[in-house]
Formats: structure tokens, C-alpha cells, sequence
């Protein structure tokens, strides 16, 4: 099978899914596109070593190597912020701004905002888990952690959806 | 187990990513205590909202034509692969030798994984048939969650009638059917949808075949198969293998009560 041919029948599609992490890695429409874009190029030229299965998992990592060399490049504050250690607050001050929260009533959109304002590295992971459904040890190997860490961080990561005042303030 | 010790653990307890081990020692102390077990309630209240409320971003046409037309580029930028004239026989004498190897080698493959290969084919077609599906237009045919309209438009078309169910209270929705071809023989094809996921259900009457297996992964779709009492059924998604197979036995476990 070629490169292109593999790419098309087995990466290709799962683009929804990639689109899906690049949109709440990068919190924008135009970012998440052009991260996509990227990963797809890079999907491309490794596609030999794709053998099938996982396909979904295995062009995840591909979006999420090409989001951080994007935000390396573009938001270069937000990694060093969000390193994943002892973070305590449960919004990310660039996500939001919380006057237009409170103006919000829809109790769904809330939510929606509360996940977006997570700190990255509790994001992506509950991304992958909730909207992607994909398993601790999948997550492991997408995010280049340990299971314990993508335990851990999915358990911080609820915790601080929890009590997120974002939440609270449309209740 | 103490609440310390179980506060960690709830969290992937409700993900089903707990040891057997701790499986149990974790319900033992959620029975026992109330503050937890409230703490874990509320983590399946959470996992719920997120997943009905939290939005589920899909690429829209302009980035599929964008990554299409980018990938075309990349096709034509890569130079066509050329060789001095001088070397030319010489490269193809070895081609025509490494070819005669080839197909040697792959009749004496072929012979011994032929019995292999027959119920193999129809998971990969099958896998083939739902990509073809998803990408393009051809999704349905019989666009309806009414099984009676969906079940009658099918045996119009088919030598036999595909019992039809509508699993919506499970959480699988039937969005409607269509006629696809394996084998040079059309089979009907349901299609429900379950949660963001898009299940294809190819149903067959019985064959006689060597059993298939229940479950695998092909190209990272998952298959999961089950023969009922009168059908063969074969259900194709990219949702939780534990899922599908489950929803596949449910759906040939009554497949003569409708």
C-alpha cells in the first residue's frame, strides 16, 4: 500500500477526532485548523510506519506533537504555565474571561466553558478520555506519561471541574 | 482501603481502570462509607454532563478540502522515480526475477492461509464497506429510526427479511439502512448511531461457515460478530470494543422476536 493510500483509508478517517483535540488544545477555530493541517503533513510522511491498528491513537499523537510545536510557537506563556505540576487553579486565566461567564445562563455552556479553561495538561487528557473514550493506557502512550500521571490528572482534572466558578456562577 | 486511599481511586474506578484487587477492596469501602460513595456519585454525575453537554468539534467541509488538496500537492511535489537508459535492462531482469520469487512465495503463503483468509475477507470487506460509507454520501439509503419503515424497504430488496430493532432507550439510535455487496450477494446493512459514534450492522442469514471471531480490531475499527437463531451478524464502528460486542449479541440474541 502506498503512503497516500494508507493515509487516506486509515488516517483519514479519524480527522474528525483530530479536529476535535487540536480545537480544545489550540480553543480556537482558525488554530485548531491550521494544527490539523500540519498533523495531517506529518501523518503523511510517517505513514510507513503506521501498521493499522490504532490509527486513531496513533494520528492523535501526531496532532498533539504538532500542537505543542505550534503553541511553542505561538503561545509560548502557556506551556511554561502549564507545566502539569502543582497547578491549583482551576481556570486558566488566558481561557476566559469570567465577566462574560457570569452573563451566560445556559448551565451547558457553562460546562463547556469550565472544560476549555482547564489548565492544558489536565485538558487534554479529559479530552481523550471523555469525548474520545479512549483508555488510561492509550492516553498514556498519546500524551507520553505514565498511567499513573493520566490517572492522577484525569482525577485533578474533575476535581477541579467540580469547583470550577465557572460552574458555580451559572448555577 | 481508607478514604484517603479511595479518594485517588474513585475517579478510575468509574472509568473501569481499576485491578481486579483494588476493584474490590474500593466497592467494599464505597459500602461502607457514605462520604465517599456520595464523592463517587457525584464523579458519575460529572462524567455524564461532560459527556452529554460538552461539545464534540467536527472538521468542517473547507478543512477537509484544505487537508485533501494539501495532500494532492504533496502527491505531485514528490519526483517521479527515474533511471539512466544504461541501467534499465538490467533493473528489469532483476524486477522479472524478483517477481517469479514473489509469486512463489506468495502461492506457498496463499495455500497455507487460505482457511484463514475465508472468514477474515468478510471483517476487512466489511471494515472496506463502513470507511467507503462514513466518508462519502452512501451512509444511508433508508433514511428513518422506525424499524417498520426501515425493515420493509429492505426485504423489498433482499431474498430475505433482516429482523430490524431500535435499541434508542440502550442509547443505540437506528438512523436507517441500506444494501451493500460482500461476496457478490447484497446484505442489509443497518445503521445506528451511539453517542458520536457511527455503527454499521451488516446482517446475513446464518451460514453455515467456520465460526468467526467474536471480536477484533481491523485498521482500527473495531468488528464484533454473533450468530443468532436465524442470522449472522456483524457489526463494524469505531466505538468501545466492549460496547459493540455487547450491542451486537443483544441485537442477534432476539433476532426472531421481531
Amino acid at each position: 500500500m502506498s503512503d497516500h493510500t494508507r493515509f487516506e483509508e486509515l488516517v483519514l478517517p479519524h480527522l474528525n477526532a483530530a479536529y476535535n483535540l487540536a480545537r480544545w488544545l489550540t480553543r480556537d477555530v482558525d488554530d485548531a485548523e491550521d494544527v490539523v493541517q500540519d498533523a495531517c503533513v506529518r501523518a503523511l510522511k510517517y505513514a510507513s510506519s503506521l501498521n493499522g491498528a490504532g490509527a486513531r491513537a496513533w494520528f492523535l499523537t501526531i496532532v498533539r506533537h504538532a500542537f505543542y510545536d505550534w503553541c511553542k510557537r505561538n503561545r509560548p506563556a502557556e506551556i511554561a504555565r502549564d507545566d502539569g505540576t502543582a497547578i491549583e487553579t482551576a481556570v486558566d486565566p488566558a481561557a476566559v474571561d469570567p465577566e462574560q461567564a457570569f452573563l451566560r445562563n445556559a448551565e451547558s455552556k457553562a460546562l463547556a466553558d469550565a472544560v476549555a479553561a482547564l489548565p492544558l495538561a489536565y485538558r487534554e487528557v479529559l479530552i481523550l478520555r471523555e469525548l474520545e473514550e479512549l483508555s488510561y493506557k492509550e492516553i498514556a502512550r498519546i500524551a507520553d506519561i505514565p498511567i499513573g500521571t493520566v490517572m492522577s490528572r484525569l482525577a485533578r482534572a474533575r476535581g477541579l471541574l467540580q469547583r470550577s466558578p465557572l460552574l458555580h456562577a451559572a448555577n | 482501603m481508607n478514604c484517603k486511599q479511595a479518594e485517588t481511586l474513585v475517579a478510575a474506578y468509574a472509568d473501569g481502570e481499576v485491578d481486579a484487587l483494588r476493584n474490590y477492596s474500593i466497592k467494599k469501602h464505597l459500602l461502607g462509607c457514605g462520604g465517599c460513595a456520595t464523592s463517587y456519585q457525584s464523579m458519575l454525575e460529572l462524567r455524564a454532563r461532560i459527556r452529554a453537554e460538552v461539545p464534540y468539534f467536527v472538521a468542517s467541509p473547507a478543512l477537509q478540502a484544505r487537508v485533501r488538496a494539501t495532500i494532492g500537492a504533496v502527491r505531485a511535489s514528490v519526483p517521479p522515480q527515474s533511471r539512466p537508459t544504461g541501467d534499465r535492462w538490467r533493473w528489469l531482469s532483476g524486477g522479472v526475477l524478483a517477481g517469479c520469487t514473489a509469486s512463489v512465495f506468495a502461492w506457498m503463503l496463499g495455500t497455507t492461509v487460505l482457511a484463514w483468509r475465508a472468514d477474515e475477507d468478510f471483517a476487512v470487506a466489511a471494515v472496506a464497506t463502513h470507511v467507503r460509507a462514513t466518508l462519502g454520501d452512501h451512509l444511508i439509503e433508508v433514511a428513518s429510526s422506525d424499524r417498520h419503515t426501515v425493515k420493509p424497504w429492505l426485504s423489498a430488496r433482499l431474498d430475505y427479511s433482516p429482523p430490524v430493532q431500535d435499541l434508542a432507550n440502550e442509547g443505540f439510535t437506528l438512523i436507517g439502512g441500506r444494501l451493500d455487496y460482500f461476496e457478490r450477494r447484497p446484505v442489509a446493512t443497518l445503521v445506528y448511531r451511539y453517542r458520536l459514534h457511527t455503527i454499521d450492522v451488516f446482517v446475513r442469514p446464518e451460514t453455515s461457515r467456520a465460526p468467526t471471531p467474536e471480536l477484533r480490531a481491523v485498521r482500527g475499527f473495531n468488528v464484533a460478530h454473533a450468530s443468532g437463531p436465524s442470522m449472522d451478524w456483524l457489526a463494524v464502528s469505531d466505538a468501545e470494543p466492549a460496547v459493540l460486542s455487547a450491542f451486537v449479541q443483544r441485537l442477534a440474541r432476539e433476532d426472531v422476536s421481531h
